[in-house]
């Protein structure tokens, strides 16, 4: 309990010898970054690998890029190097508030994007974010290069569509246009939040009404996940989405199938996604 | 001699740098796990993966065979020693005999060449149990027929008065506590007002940077063993008792602790370490990780019945209670957790008519004992709720009622105790003016005050050699352990303030049964009244020694001497204790030893030592939508008599207020079953730094009105005390919504409000 086994770690010099090493030792490997999740996993047993490879030491796989509209960040990119990127700050200011209350400083300071969604952990911000935002990552395999929208990415709690041969390298999102409005809040006693939302609303005439929103909810359901009968009740003018934000949030709520559960009972989850959306509105749209 | 008060002192009640505190911001401190012994083997421990079963068999060839094992202890193979320890009772066997009583019990311990292999050989050591039903909540414990945790009684441990199980083969009780005066019966039938209710206070661990490290080495010349415990000599008597060895033979020495809050109280993992050496021949290092400590120790959960009543005046006539405490397998230091609880739930008040039954429980669960401000905080939640709610009915402030009812100094709150020795209505008079409870609140916002009065010090006992060297330097032996609390510090500043020399010039020797005098223990907020009190009057003792040696080189009468800051003085002669100890022995680098004890006689003949005030307020800020609550004000006490360190007793308020914070807000340990849900610290949630009000007032009351050295008495739980219930008193202010279960977590306080509202709508249609 709470001590390692012994295993090696490997250290590819490319992304080509990193899905290499994996095709090579087999499920008795396991890519490593922050290893702020692996590890822990691992020292309380229930994750069990002979063979680490070290995907942070591939260069170059944690940069930050603007491209086309188009942020591109490398999937071994910190949560603090995120944080602190002007890029990201300038084009995406809604990553940066979101990623600002990941975790704590020493975990930002080592743990990954790529690392963070890889793991799929029902509680992670940045899934929920990046869902709303249209994001997708990159995946490399010996099949080559291939792009997942982060709404097949993950598929339930602790599992992704990643290939068993494939490595996540990285992660891309549509910078934010003068038209988005924007928000993340979330709910956190614990050490991981009890509730994750995102709202991104389009806006062609300055917040009047909404010609679009996208709305994911986190943490409350095996993965984040959004619903198109919240979404529609999001569209429209401004008071007619401030009357619809209760309606919104149930149907959020009923497409999340919650639970009881230690952290909270479904009937508690239900009032925090009112409570939140509502206020998720008002931190996007400003208030009046 | 008068004594000298604040501003007379020259290194006392000054603030001066930590004694370890360049050590350990630098890294450099040693702790018990830094300690690297010749040959030292490593230990890992098999838990039992039952809350309750019986151990059919234990197969360890397989675990011998592995790479770098050299031995596996299991309840089988114990022969030799007597594998039964306990302080109060001697139920508690270094490994699971026969059967295991909670779930995490350990079953087997490898001792292996490095921790890694110890670790890996747990697999292959096979354990075959039987499960049987088990009782994990108090209920279930005393239900009719409940199977039993124990079904032999055992001997007492070194305390006295435990001795006696009595129904304990029959029932899980562990520990029954009755207290009575007057006539309950009758002052509840004469009562104007009366409240009633059941208080829930959770299962709480106590949290410590460190986790539980010892390392034993058993050889021809007896036992020594390095641990992170809080009693080293009560450790001592422990290890003695299973290995059959005189005192002098167990030496046990502790170096630096990493914070203890009670879980490091008593004897922990150093039988089994000392057997695992005493097996392998070596010496042999056990450290914990924090989940194992959360395996290894709690507080005693606590249901609490209670009614209280007052006259028609508002004056306190009578309180009841049945305390419930969940004492989990083991009955470790429950029975003294029970006496306390059962004393402590009276209050800091006149009470004419008191009945406390309090009974401590087996139950299938990890085993409770010690936890900062033990029993008092398990029953100062529902003594203050009911103080508020009895002011209620009265149309009474809050901190009114109480001031009408609080003893007076000098003034018994309990028949048999020593009368309170505190100015308690002046401690809250300073809180309620730091809390400003004149000023309007905001919407959704609540102010409450709190006290506690908890018998403190345990029992006087305690002794310390002060070395007086002739270059003028000073040592100080003390059993005391330096927890953090910086108890090494305050001794320090008394021998520099008593032997007249600068602080640099003292060293303060730590706990070393072998070499340090007998302490008895460090807790129940003893150390700088009965420590610091023995340090002083050793110092006094050398004096009286070494003025004698000057009077003799000064060929007068000892009483002709005058005795000045550091040496005395004659006509026209100055001799510095330096000089005394050059001429008397005509040698630069001798030493001579001052000695002090203390005990049960005289001004210490009466229990408790010192009445530990906790006088505390707070102000929250509730949001309705979620239920969280965010503290947004505290202010504590500190009633410490004279601050030897004013700012460490500050940081010891704020310190045990923060845990009382975390108790009233976040901690519990969660059960699923026998499974312990939340053994972890990324699911057991303690205060963080963004918990802190962001507006604290930490005061002092310096009455010097202790028995400790210039008057002091201890400090360090009382702040923990009277938070809980500063938090749901407040909680009600804001939202007149009571609560009577903690923590007061955001969900609760939303249920509850939610409750509150739909009565309101019933009442409406
Ligand atoms: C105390 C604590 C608090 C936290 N609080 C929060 C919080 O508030 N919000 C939140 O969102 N998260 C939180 N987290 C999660 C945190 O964000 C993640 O731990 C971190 O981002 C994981 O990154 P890593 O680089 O350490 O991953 P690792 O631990 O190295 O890896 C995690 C998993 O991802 C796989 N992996 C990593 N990189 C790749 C890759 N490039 N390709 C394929 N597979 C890969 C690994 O094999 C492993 O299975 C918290 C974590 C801790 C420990």
């Amino acid at each position: 309990m709470m001590l390692l086994r012994r295993f090696e770690i490997h250290q590819p010099t490319s992304v080509a010898e990193a899905v290499q090493m994996l095709a090579h030792f087999g499920e008795d490997a396991s890519f490593y970054a922050g290893g702020t999740e692996l590890l822990l996993a691992m020292k309380h047993d229930v994750l069990r690998y002979k063979h680490l490879i070290d995907v942070k030491v591939v260069s170059g796989l944690d940069s930050i890029e603007l491209r086309d509209g188009i942020l591109r960040i490398g999937a071994t990119a910190t949560h603090r190097s995120v944080e602190r990127s002007p890029l990201i700050r300038s084009h995406l200011p809604v990553f940066v508030d979101m990623e600002q209350r990941v975790a704590n400083v020493r975990v930002r300071n080592t743990g990954t994007l790529g690392g963070n969604l890889c793991f799929a952990d029902p509680h992670s911000d940045p899934a929920t974010l990046l869902l709303a935002l249209g994001a997708s990552v990159v995946a490399e395999g010996p099949r080559g290069r291939r792009e997942i929208p982060m709404e097949d990415f993950i598929t339930d709690a602790y599992e992704t569509s990643l290939g068993t041969d494939e490595v996540l390298t990285g992660i891309q999102v549509p910078a934010a246009t003068p038209q988005q409005r924007a928000a993340y809040v979330k709910f956190q006693v614990h050490e991981r939040p009890m509730l994750g939302l995102a709202l991104v609303l389009e806006t062609s005439d300055n917040g009047e009404s909404f010609r679009d929103a996208r709305v994911a909810v986190g943490c409350v359901s095996p993965r984040a996940l959004r619903s198109a009968e919240a979404e529609s009740l999001l569209t429209g003018s401004r008071s007619a989405v401030e009357g619809n934000l209760l309606r919104a949030a149930d149907a959020l709520a009923d497409s999340a199938e919650l639970m009881d559960d230690p952290e909270g009972s479904a009937e508690y989850k239900r009032n925090l996604i009112q409570t939140f959306l509502r206020r998720a509105f008002q931190k996007a749209v400003g208030q009046p | 001699m008068s004594r000298k008060k604040p501003g007379e002192f020259q290194v006392v009640n000054h603030s001066v740098a930590r004694e370890d505190g360049v050590a350990k911001v630098t890294g450099r401190a040693v702790y018990a796990s830094d300690i690297r012994l010749e040959g030292m083997a490593y230990a890992k421990l098999l838990r039992s993966p039952f809350a309750h079963a019986r151990i059919l068999s234990i197969d360890a060839s397989e675990a011998l065979r592995q790479p770098g094992v050299i031995a596996v202890l299991h309840g089988n193979n114990l022969q030799g020693i007597d594998p039964y320890y306990g302080h109060a009772v001697k139920d508690h066997p270094l490994l699971a005999i026969g059967k295991v009583r909670f779930l995490g019990e350990p079953v087997a311990a490898v001792v292996a060449e490095d921790e890694r292999s110890a670790y890996e050989a747990l697999e292959s050591v096979r354990v075959e149990y039987e499960e049987l039903p088990g009782v994990l909540e108090v209920d279930a414990a005393l239900a009719d027929g409940a199977p039993l945790v124990h079904e032999t009684s055992y001997a007492g441990g070194s305390f006295r008065g435990f001795d006696d199980p009595g129904s304990m083969k029959a029932s899980n009780i562990c520990q029954e506590v009755h207290l009575e005066w007057g006539d309950v019966a009758a002052a509840f039938a004469q009562a104007a007002q009366v409240v009633e209710g059941v208080y829930y206070f959770p299962m709480a661990y106590a949290y410590a940077m460190e986790a539980y490290v010892s390392i034993a080495d058993y050889n021809d010349s007896g036992l020594t063993v390095y641990s992170s415990a809080q009693h080293p000599f009560i450790v001592r008597h422990d290890l003695a008792g299973v290995f059959g060895l005189f005192l002098n033979r167990v030496r046990v020495v502790v170096p630096f602790v990493g914070g203890g809050y009670g879980s490091k109280s008593y004897t922990k993992i150093e039988p089994l370490t000392a057997a695992c050496s005493w097996k392998a021949k070596r010496p042999v290092k056990l450290q914990l990780s924090v989940a194992e400590a959360m395996l290894t120790t709690r507080n005693d959960d606590a249901r609490v019945r209670i009614r209280t009543a007052v006259d028609r005046e508002g004056r306190l006539v009578a309180r009841e209670a049945t305390i419930h405490l969940n004492t989990g397998a083991y009955a470790e230091n429950s029975p003294l957790v029970a006496r306390k609880a059962a004393n402590r739930i009276v209050g800091p008040y006149r009470i004419p008519n008191v009945k406390v039954d309090c009974c401590a429980i087996y139950t299938n669960t990890v085993p409770a004992s010690s936890f900062r401000g033990f029993g008092a905080t398990q029953v100062t939640f529902p003594g203050e709720s009911q103080m508020d709610e009895l002011a209620e009915k009265l149309s009474c402030h809050p901190v009114e009622f109480r001031r009408k009812n609080l003893a007076a100094r000098g003034e018994s709150i309990h028949p048999g105790l020593r009368p309170l020795d505190a100015d308690l209505a002046g401690d809250i008079a300073m809180v309620v003016q730091a809390l400003e409870t004149d000023k309007p609140l905001s919407k959704g916002h609540g102010r409450a005050v709190a006290c506690s009065a908890s018998d403190a010090g345990s029992d006087p006992v305690t002794s310390t050699i002060v070395h007086v060297y002739a270059d003028g330097s000073v040592s100080v032996m003390t059993g005391s352990t330096e927890l953090g609390q910086g108890s090494h510090t305050v001794l320090r500043q008394i021998a520099a303030e008593e032997m007249g020399v600068e602080l640099q010039k003292v060293r303060v020797i730590g706990p070393d049964t072998a070499v340090t005098p007998f302490e008895r223990s460090t807790g129940a907020s003893r150390t700088t009244t009965l420590m610091g009190r023995a340090v002083l009057e050793a110092c006094q003792e050398a004096i009286v020694q070494l003025r004698d040696m000057a009077a003799e080189i000064l060929k007068t009468a000892p009483e002709n001497l005058i005795l000045e800051r550091s040496g005395v003085a004659f006509q026209d002669r100055r001799l510095s204790w330096q000089d005394v100890l050059r001429t008397f022995f005509g040698l630069s680098d001798c030493s001579i030893i001052g000695r002090a004890y203390l005990r049960k006689v005289g001004d210490l003949a009466l229990l408790p030592v010192f009445w530990e005030i906790g006088c505390t307020g707070v102000e929250i800020a509730v949001d309705a939508e979620t239920g969280r609550i965010c503290l947004e004000r505290l202010v504590t006490v500190g009633d410490v008599g004279l601050a030897i360190h004013p700012a460490m007793v500050e940081g010891q308020d704020l310190g045990a207020a923060t845990m009382g914070l975390g108790i009233g807000l976040y901690e519990e340990l969660l059960y699923e079953g026998q499974q312990l849900l939340n053994g972890n610290l990324l699911d057991y949630r303690v205060p963080r730094f963004s918990d802190l009000a962001p507006k604290i007032d930490l005061l002092l009351v310096q009455n010097q009105d202790g028995r400790g050295p210039y008057g002091a008495k201890g400090g360090g739980e009382g702040s923990l005390n009277p938070i809980p219930a500063c938090l749901a008193n407040a909680l009600y202010q804001a939202t007149g919504v009571r609560l009577r279960r903690l923590p007061l977590t955001p969900e609760r306080v939303w249920r509850a409000l939610r409750e509150q509202r739909n009565k309101g709508d019933n009442v409406g249609h």
